[in-house]
């Protein structure tokens, strides 16, 4: 991030001085002032759903979510720490049925809750990766630009869209197995131990080609 | 339908609270709370993500990038009239949404052109504004691999997009 950070700065800024001077401070505090008012349209979502969800895990229904969700999240993550799995169980449900409201504030809170433990990498990478290549059922937004802008049938994009939207989440989930080495967490009990290292066991030649992929990725980008 | 969805999920939310005797104020107030905090920690890196995308839209790095990538682009199947959507939206919905609009009133909305348009869109996410939402209170900083999957991932949704929208 730093270097692609340091580089389109300096790069625009030297183009800028170049063409147009005058654009370069203005266009800065432009984007600042959309961060801002996109920092408080997602304060007020967060809040309200935040609350909502409260309630959800006093009323015991957010356990509801994880158990019906915990075989998915077990072939995607591996084993995860319980109240990191309700966390996650919610923001997969809110990803599926398109509540992007909901996504945001579960997914911090997932992410927060993996951190508090150790070998968790894995889990935080693949469900960065689940949510950034989002799996969206009804392109609602679109849909509704389509039809204001009077295309004949607005919902003929649904489908390619669906399929569009699998391939990108079916290849992130691949990539990451692939090149992303799996630490997983081990839950106390020892049976849990054993079935773990069985597991890494197999996939040795994957763990070496991630190790390195990731040790270069993060000297040069952080 | 799916207007229904959402306040017939709170609906259960509430009743189940009354029944399970929580106290729906102090719970949701708790809740709400943390929004505080929230908003404390992404407003830098918001910051951070847009002013990038100022300058790179301003500068006219976006458009050389564009004309640069075009041919290879082309040969993957995305038309060059679609490459700056896919560049743009890792960074930028609202930009990724403007250029769609663009598209839609330059070539029609029942063009291929913007139906595909639209299935890129629709399929992809603002991954650099996810990654910074989403890791703006993490300690962890190790980030560059899974941004990298991500747009490798999105990449090959949008050669699938213009794929599958010549058959359907």
């Amino acid at each position: 991030m730093n270097v692609i950070f340091g580089l389109v700065l300096t790069v625009s800024t030297a183009l800028l001085i170049w063409h147009d001077p005058s654009a370069m401070l203005s266009s800065m505090l432009a984007g600042g002032e959309k961060a801002l008012s996109l920092t408080l349209k997602m304060v007020v979502i967060y809040a309200v759903w935040m609350g909502v969800f409260e309630l959800l895990e006093k009323t015991g229904l957010a356990k509801v979510f994880a158990k019906t969700l915990k075989p998915v999240n077990k072939f995607l993550f591996g084993p995860l720490p319980d109240k990191a799995n309700d966390y996650m169980s919610l923001n997969i449900s809110a990803n599926i049925l398109g509540m992007s409201g909901a996504t945001t504030p579960m997914g911090i809170k997932s992410i927060a809750e993996l951190e508090k433990h150790t070998g968790t990498e894995y889990a935080i990478a693949m469900f960065f990766v689940i949510n950034a290549t989002s799996v969206q059922l009804i392109p609602s937004s679109v849909m509704a630009l389509r039809t204001t802008m009077g295309a004949s049938t607005p919902a003929d994009i649904i489908l390619p869209t669906v399929l569009a939207t699998a391939v990108s989440t079916i290849v992130g989930v691949l990539l990451v197995k692939i090149f992303i080495k799996k630490d997983g967490y081990a839950k106390k009990s020892s049976d849990e131990k054993g079935s773990k290292k069985a597991k890494n066991k197999l996939e040795i030649p994957f763990l070496r080609k991630g190790k390195t992929f990731l040790g270069k990725a993060h000297n040069g980008g952080n | 339908m799916s207007e229904y969805f959402i306040p017939v999920l709170f609906l259960i939310i509430f009743i189940f609270a009354i029944i399970k005797r929580v106290k729906p104020y102090d719970a949701f107030t708790v809740g709400a709370k943390s929004a505080v905090p929230f908003a404390v920690s992404i407003f830098p890196y918001l910051v951070s993500i847009f002013v990038l995308t100022e300058l790179f839209e301003i500068s006219g790095i976006s458009s050389a990038v564009s004309n640069f990538l075009s041919p290879v682009f082309r040969v993957m199947g995305i038309p060059k009239e679609l490459t700056k959507l896919v560049l743009i939206k890792p960074f930028s919905g609202n930009g990724s949404l403007a250029l769609l609009t663009e598209i839609f009133t330059k070539y029609g909305v029942d063009s291929y052109l913007s139906r595909c348009a639209c299935v890129i869109y629709g399929s992809s996410e603002t991954v650099f504004y996810i990654a910074a939402v989403y890791f703006a209170g993490a300690k962890t900083k190790k980030l560059t691999a899974p941004i990298i999957i991500s747009l490798i991932a999105s990449f090959c949704s949008c050669v699938f997009a213009c794929f599958i929208c010549k058959i359907i």
